[in-house]
């Protein structure tokens, strides 16, 4: 990605660890000392805990949005995607066991579609990616609203409540069902030949084609697998929460894009991971919960979030072209 | 809870902060509203209007901020009951302004040329909608904002509640039901939105003098979700929480469920008339002896009193311009008659819909 020479690091054996283990995770220990220092209460296990079940929400969503962004795209559908199944899957569960199955595989089918609507608008109306989801956001929320009437109703289920809220052996269950999906990803991406045409269409489309890789079915699949990541990411949140909300997804739009840059993943495509994602999903995630536990006021607290991610972005960004 | 005598710092409070001044008349609310279950005091202030007196049949228009949660779509509900109830009311027009303050100011200036007899709105944004809504008492259209006030004076009535006596009297009971002394979080709305800060400065208020000690205060959207994300940081920060403040209900249950979730014993919660509130009190109260609540409503009938008073200025009558609607506090004592157990958790229960039409909104 960069032709300028690597800058020179002050200490060739930290720089080589830091590249070897990849840049966010560092700063994902480095904000967890940090942090830990300042508020003893974050260093205790039972608040590691906390933060990888709620992590995995925003990291379960942000997987599919690697996807898109290291094809070159961006899907800013997901917030919709979130919202609309919230609603859908509470309101087919009405708080009864017996639907759980129904409300999955209804909300899963929803999801393939909304990704493959977003795919064609892409791929074959050539739609720019930032437009066509965008309007599918809208629409989204619109038939979430339509759905409603402005006044959603139902509740998950009991047991399907444990994914969300449960444990086993200590360890979130949501943590659990975000890294089989990120590992999944992660080696689908890394390991399989549509792993390699998925780099190759986001490194250069043209080329890609030259080379005899199917570059609109990648791009299809990129969107449809981070509609379905988005769902995902919403059946989790909705364990956890228990009740519909029209304004659940929100908060996603932006969130999930920016764990993924903070993982590394270039905007521009090619160049990034689903586990580097992993590691940015955690860190946004103990930013904020940083933030909740010392003593500021909201205004502070959004000035502190949106500096410390710019600094760890330029930080290990000097690392990380060394990498390269 | 009806103590009018606290200063007003808010300008916009002040122009219905008058009762102090013995210009009000404060009556319960069985009367003017006897179709309600809510026993809320009306307190009408400022100047007398005096309506110009119009031929009927008329068109009223209603210039809704936006839709998309369970308070507006019963106070659309309400209204359109209401509107419906009256022969010389021939049409009632909503618009909705889908969050976004220019698109509303557009749909007032429809409104305009449509030419309706009266605009109620819900502004969202007090300041934006002035000159639009001037331009709609020049054309001789009644404005009735209700729920959030309007900037200035440019307007012929206006029914709400005072946001700030609303804190005071929850901070109040919260004091009282800790003793005077503990240990609380405060949750809150949207950062920076006029509503929540004059709440919290009331609550504020109503802890001085006392030993109790605010810990933290998040902002939490009103939303379920995050409250509950936000209470377990808290949770994990602070080994001894007594007392929860909040103005919304869905903020308590999610803040609720994150104790329940940490094991941690419920305690004595502020909030609103959220159905859900309701349910989880009624469920844990057994098992949890130190939870209790202190609730007040928004009531979604605000909009149906800003009608009735829109149609007496049309029909002539007179009255005075500010109508500020105090709820009674729900608690431990009077929950039961406003619960809910058979609708949906989002139903707000200060309520004139009947069951039937709350099972139609909710689905």
């Amino acid at each position: 990605m960069e032709k300028a020479p690597a800058p020179r690091l002050p200490n060739q054996s930290i720089g080589s660890v830091v590249t070897a283990i990849g840049p966010v995770w560092v700063a994902v220990i480095a904000l967890y000392v940090i942090s830990a220092i300042i508020s003893p209460a974050m260093f205790q296990p039972s608040q590691v805990m906390n933060i990888l079940q709620v992590a995995a929400f925003v990291g379960l969503i942000a997987c599919g949005q690697t996807l898109v962004l290291l094809i070159g795209g961006i899907d800013m559908s997901q917030a919709g995607v979130v919202t609309l199944i919230n609603i859908i899957a509470t309101s087919m569960m009405m708080g009864s066991d017996a639907n759980i199955g129904f409300a999955v595989v209804a909300c899963l089918g929803l999801a393939l579609a909304i990704g493959a609507a977003n795919a064609f608008l892409i791929v074959m109306l050539r739609i720019t990616p930032l437009i066509a989801t965008l309007s599918t956001n809208s629409i989204l929320f619109g038939i979430a609203l339509i759905y409603t009437g402005g006044a959603p109703h139902g509740s998950s289920a009991p047991s399907f409540n444990w994914l969300g809220q449960g444990n086993i052996a200590g360890f979130p269950v949501s943590a659990l069902c975000w890294l089989a999906v990120a590992l999944m990803l992660a080696w689908v991406t890394r390991a399989t030949v549509y792993g390699r045409w998925l780099y190759a269409t986001g490194a250069n489309p043209v080329a890609a084609r030259m080379m005899g890789i199917p570059t609109r079915a990648v791009q299809a699949s990129g969107y449809i697998v981070s509609a379905l990541t988005a769902a995902l990411g919403s059946l989790l949140l909705t364990a956890y929460v228990g009740s519909p909300s029209l304004g659940i997804g929100n908060q996603f739009m932006f969130t999930a894009v920016a764990a993924v840059v903070v993982g590394g993943t270039a905007l521009s495509g090619g160049i990034g991971g689903v586990m580097a994602t992993v590691g940015g999903a955690i860190f946004i995630t103990e930013l904020n919960s940083f933030t909740n536990i010392i003593r500021i006021n909201t205004g502070t607290q959004m000035v502190l979030q949106g500096a410390i991610i710019v600094a760890s972005v330029v930080l290990y960004r000097a690392v990380a072209q060394k990498r390269r | 809870m009806q103590s009018f005598d606290i200063g007003l710092t808010r300008r916009r409070l002040l122009k219905y902060g008058m009762a102090g001044l013995g210009l009000a008349a404060t009556t319960p609310f069985f009367g003017a509203l006897a179709d309600t279950i809510s026993d809320a005091t009306q307190t009408f202030s400022g100047p007398l209007i005096s309506g110009k007196k119009k031929d009927g049949p008329y068109r009223i228009g209603f210039a809704n901020g936006f839709s998309g949660n369970s308070w507006r779509a019963m106070a659309i509900r309400a209204l359109e009951l209401e509107a419906a109830q009256h022969p010389d009311i021939a049409e009632l027009i909503v618009v909705d302004g889908q969050n976004d303050i220019t698109k509303q100011v557009n749909d007032i200036e429809s409104l305009i040329s449509q030419q309706v007899d009266a605009i109620l709105v819900i502004a969202n944004s007090g300041a934006a909608v002035v000159p639009a809504l001037n331009n709609a008492r020049q054309e001789g259209i009644i404005v009735a904002p209700f729920n959030l006030p309007i900037d200035g004076e440019g307007y012929d009535v206006y029914v709400g509640t005072n946001p700030e006596i609303k804190g005071q009297s929850s901070g109040t009971w919260l004091r009282n039901a800790l003793g005077g002394k503990g240990k609380i979080v405060a949750l809150g709305g949207i950062a920076g939105n006029s509503y929540t800060a004059a709440g919290w400065a009331g609550a504020q208020k109503a802890f001085e003098g006392s030993e109790i000690e605010v810990l933290a205060y998040r902002d939490t959207d009103w939303s379920e979700d995050k409250a509950k994300v936000v209470m377990s940081d808290l949770i994990a920060a602070y080994p001894e929480i007594d007392g929860i403040w909040a103005d919304g209900g869905q903020v308590t249950a999610g803040a609720s469920n994150a104790l329940l979730a940490a094991g941690r014993p419920l305690v004595p919660v502020t909030g609103d008339d959220y159905n859900g509130l309701l349910k989880l009190y009624a469920a844990q109260k057994d098992s949890q002896p130190k939870f209790d609540i202190g609730l007040i409503s928004e009531p979604t009938w605000e909009g149906v009193v800003a009608l009735r008073n829109s149609l007496a200025l049309l029909r002539g009558e007179e009255l005075q311009r500010d109508l500020v609607i105090t709820p009674k506090l729900i608690t431990k004592d009077n929950y039961t008659s406003y619960i809910r157990p058979e609708l949906a958790d989002g139903v707000f229960v200060d309520t004139n819909l009947s069951t039937e039409e709350l099972e139609k909104i909710f689905g």
